[in-house]
């Protein structure tokens, strides 16, 4: 007994120990569970098209009968990847050897003996959270029709077409919207079952003593109640008598308002869920992507910000409390989402730690940007947060709150308003190339190594051939911070690779310039 | 060049703008209508209250067109506009300028008689675009238009026998001076700004304008080199 625990206890360690477990395990999981995974989606693939063909299969076989090596595939091979995908759940689903560690080490700070039922409980209690799913009951079902003793087990592989719900976000997004009104369609649904109940034991009562041919028993009464307060109404099986008249027509009305409370309440929690499931979809879609920039708040410069990002093909997201708007950012083409973005959650969700490299805190509330700010710097320091503000004191709080970049608009606003009154046509250059309206633009270029800027002097290089006016350029740039800024470099000037010239000059011959490196 | 500017609006447009305005030394006159609310007072700045619909308030402030900037920077749009149409209406050919939060609103004001409008929006969010894709370049223009460094901007416009009248472009020794030549008018070809990025050689007489970059003391010497 004690050697089996000994055993036990050192099997768990070694697994925790074991990192190739660890990363088969996380493989495994990433390919059956994790949705931001980019693998699981051929995954996915190809268990839909596992069932398909077992579905197939089992409507071929009602009129012609499949050949025996069809039949034998179909049992051995969809049963076994189905039975090996329910293992593999079960397995990601917790880690075992945890608990057994959990438990181990819980016993020896209580200076007690492990006991091995318990901790066979512990697992037992852990897995059978798995089990009990709903989920993994259908795939359990599924793997059953496999079973060829019995002839009513075949219908059962319609629970494999159940289980491509699984491998659809979609679908799974409607079972979604179904559980949230649980209650009231539980509650329906038994007030309906009530009067099917009472409405077919009382034709029973009625009819069944041989008034009606069609009533045989208790059954036949419960199927026409279902078809009549249903308002199907096959017609097979009709009230003959004056009182079973009456009972009809009563539960007709009643049917009526039943189905059209069912109705109403599903499409109901549809509409309040559809944004929601939009939003799952945003989050997933990102999921695949790196470095995603978040667009806080979509009121007038949001708006210009995001129009900005599309044309510079930046990935973004909008984020905005207010419904109306992240709908607009939507209908704009965006991906958008309605949340709070001074709360964690949203963030997390993004995946602020692999994801997320920028965020705009641009509302038009000073106190609400500073807010998210803070959220975004106390979730993580390294992402780079610029954020508007208008007012000179609120934007020092947020320099001491580590802001990477405050803007201020009517700081620039004014600062162009006081050029335009001395200098009106330095005003017009600087508006041209601030706001990109023209085909002269202000662009950087980097020198890239070996490219024939690259080690050569600034006095050699023909400018007036690039048709491009050199500001300067900027040196000994990291991954995180510009360097220097060499302002008009004299002609003995060596360009490096690394180097970021900024130059002005038309949109083409920096295209040219870029297109050369 | 001292300019007589009077400021409409003391709002958090109009700060910044005053702010930036008696930087450079001009003479500014703030005016705000009544329901404005009174934060300049905080600050000690002389302030004239109007009623800005009615026009006899206006004329009292004793605007001269000729000479007289009006920056119309009222908080709220409505009021913005009305001033800017009213004033358009007083002074034919006054100078207005005008802040904008959109570009709906940069066509009302331009349509209502404003000689410039300041999108404040347009300038902000390229900006913002910029620190994401074009760092340097948002850190060049950090230093040359928004003053964190001693570089700077100006327009020279060239008077007569100046050293550089008759002179080409290329014959000039720009670099040598620490100044980069970035636009120019020259009259000959109308009153266009054209960017010196096409290297067309232009010839400079006296009315001609020249828009350079440099550091201020270069700029100085700059200045004094064409004008002694």
């Amino acid at each position: 007994m004690k050697q089996t625990k000994h055993k036990l206890l050192s099997f768990a360690y070694t697994l925790e120990a074991s990192r190739r477990y660890k990363s088969i395990k996380t493989f495994v999981y990433n390919l059956i569970e994790n949705d931001s995974y980019p693998y699981k989606k051929y995954f996915d693939f190809f268990m839909i098209m596992v069932i398909l063909t077992s579905v197939t299969l089992l409507v071929i076989d009602v009129k012609h009968h499949i050949p025996p090596w069809l039949d034998h595939l179909d049992l051995y091979l969809v049963t076994s990847v189905f039975i090996t995908e329910y293992i593999a759940r079960f397995w990601v689903y917790s880690d075992m050897h945890k608990i057994i560690i959990e438990e181990y080490e819980e016993s020896f700070y209580f200076e007690q003996e492990v006991s091995v039922f318990r901790v066979f409980l512990k697992i037992l209690k852990n897995k059978w959270g798995y089990i009990s799913s709903f989920s993994a009951i259908i795939d359990l079902i599924a793997i059953l029709p496999s079973y060829r003793g019995l002839r009513v087990l075949r219908i059962l592989v319609l629970f494999r077409a159940f289980k491509m719900l699984r491998y659809t976000k979609s679908l799974t997004g409607f079972l979604f919207v179904l559980k949230n009104k649980k209650f009231e369609l539980i509650t329906l649904l038994s007030l309906s079952g009530f009067f099917i109940f009472i409405a077919g034991i009382m034709l029973y009562v009625f009819e069944g003593d041989n008034d009606n041919p069609n009533i045989n028993n208790l059954f036949d009464a419960f199927y026409w109640a279902l078809i009549t307060i249903s308002t199907v109404g096959y017609g097979d099986i009709a009230p003959i008598t004056p009182e079973g008249r009456v009972v009809t027509m009563l539960i007709i009305l009643t049917g009526i308002g039943l189905i059209s409370f069912v109705t109403s309440i599903i499409v109901s929690s549809f509409s309040e869920r559809l944004s929601v499931l939009r939003e799952g979809r945003v989050i997933q879609d990102v999921g695949k992507k790196k470095n995603i920039t978040v667009v806080c708040g979509y009121g007038l410069l949001g708006r210009l910000v995001c129009s900005g990002l599309v044309k510079e093909g930046v990935e973004f997201v909008v984020i905005d409390k207010d419904e109306h708007l992240a709908q607009q950012a939507y209908n704009n083409g965006y991906h958008s989402i309605c949340a709070d973005a001074s709360q964690g959650d949203i963030f997390r969700e993004l995946g602020i730690n692999e994801r997320i490299s920028h965020v705009l805190c641009l509302t038009s509330d000073d106190i609400q940007n500073a807010f998210i700010a803070v959220n975004i710097k106390s979730l993580n320091e390294k992402v780079y947060v610029t954020a508007r503000c208008s007012d000179d004191e609120i934007a020092q709080k947020m320099e001491f709150a580590h802001v990477d970049h405050v803007i201020m608009p009517e700081e620039i606003a004014g600062m162009m308003g006081a050029v335009y009154a001395g200098e009106p046509v330095a005003f017009e250059v600087l508006l041209s190339i601030i706001e990109e309206k023209g085909k002269t633009q202000i662009d950087e270029i980097q020198i890239t190594k070996d490219s024939f800027l690259d080690n050569t002097k600034v006095g050699d290089i023909d400018f007036e051939k690039l048709k491009i006016i050199m500001l300067g350029v900027f040196r000994d740039t990291d991954s995180k911070n510009l360097g220097k800024f060499n302002f008009n470099p004299d002609n003995d000037f060596v360009l490096e690779s690394g180097d970021n010239l900024v130059c002005i000059g038309y949109i083409s011959a920096i295209a040219n310039l870029k297109s050369r490196m | 060049m001292q300019k007589n500017i009077l400021l409409f609006g003391y709002g958090s447009f109009g700060k910044q703008l005053y702010k930036n305005l008696s930087k450079l030394g001009h003479n500014i006159k703030v005016v705000t209508s009544l329901e404005e609310s009174e934060n300049s007072i905080e600050d000690g700045i002389p302030i004239t209250k109007i009623n800005i619909k009615r026009n006899e308030d206006i004329l009292s402030l004793g605007i001269n067109e000729k000479s007289d900037m009006l920056y119309c920077s009222m908080n709220k749009t409505a009021n913005n506009l009305f001033l800017v149409l009213t004033l358009r209406a007083l002074f034919p050919k006054a100078n207005i300028i005008a802040i904008s939060n959109s570009f709906e609103n940069t066509r009302k004001l331009e349509y209502a008689g404003a000689n410039s409008v300041i999108d404040l929006y347009e300038a902000t969010s390229r900006r913002i675009v910029n620190i994401l894709t074009k760092p340097a370049v948002t850190r060049a223009l950090d230093e040359i238009v928004y003053n964190q460094n001693d570089l700077k901007m100006a327009e020279i416009l060239l008077p007569k026998n100046s050293p550089v009248d008759g002179k080409f472009v290329r014959e000039i020794e720009f670099k040598a001076m620490g100044v980069i030549l970035i636009a120019i008018i020259d009259k000959e070809l109308g009153h266009e700004l054209v960017f010196t990025d096409h290297r067309i050689n232009h010839k400079l007489d006296c009315g001609d304008t020249l828009v350079v970059v440099a550091k201020d003391n270069d700029l100085e010497k700059f200045k004094r080199y064409i004008f002694e």
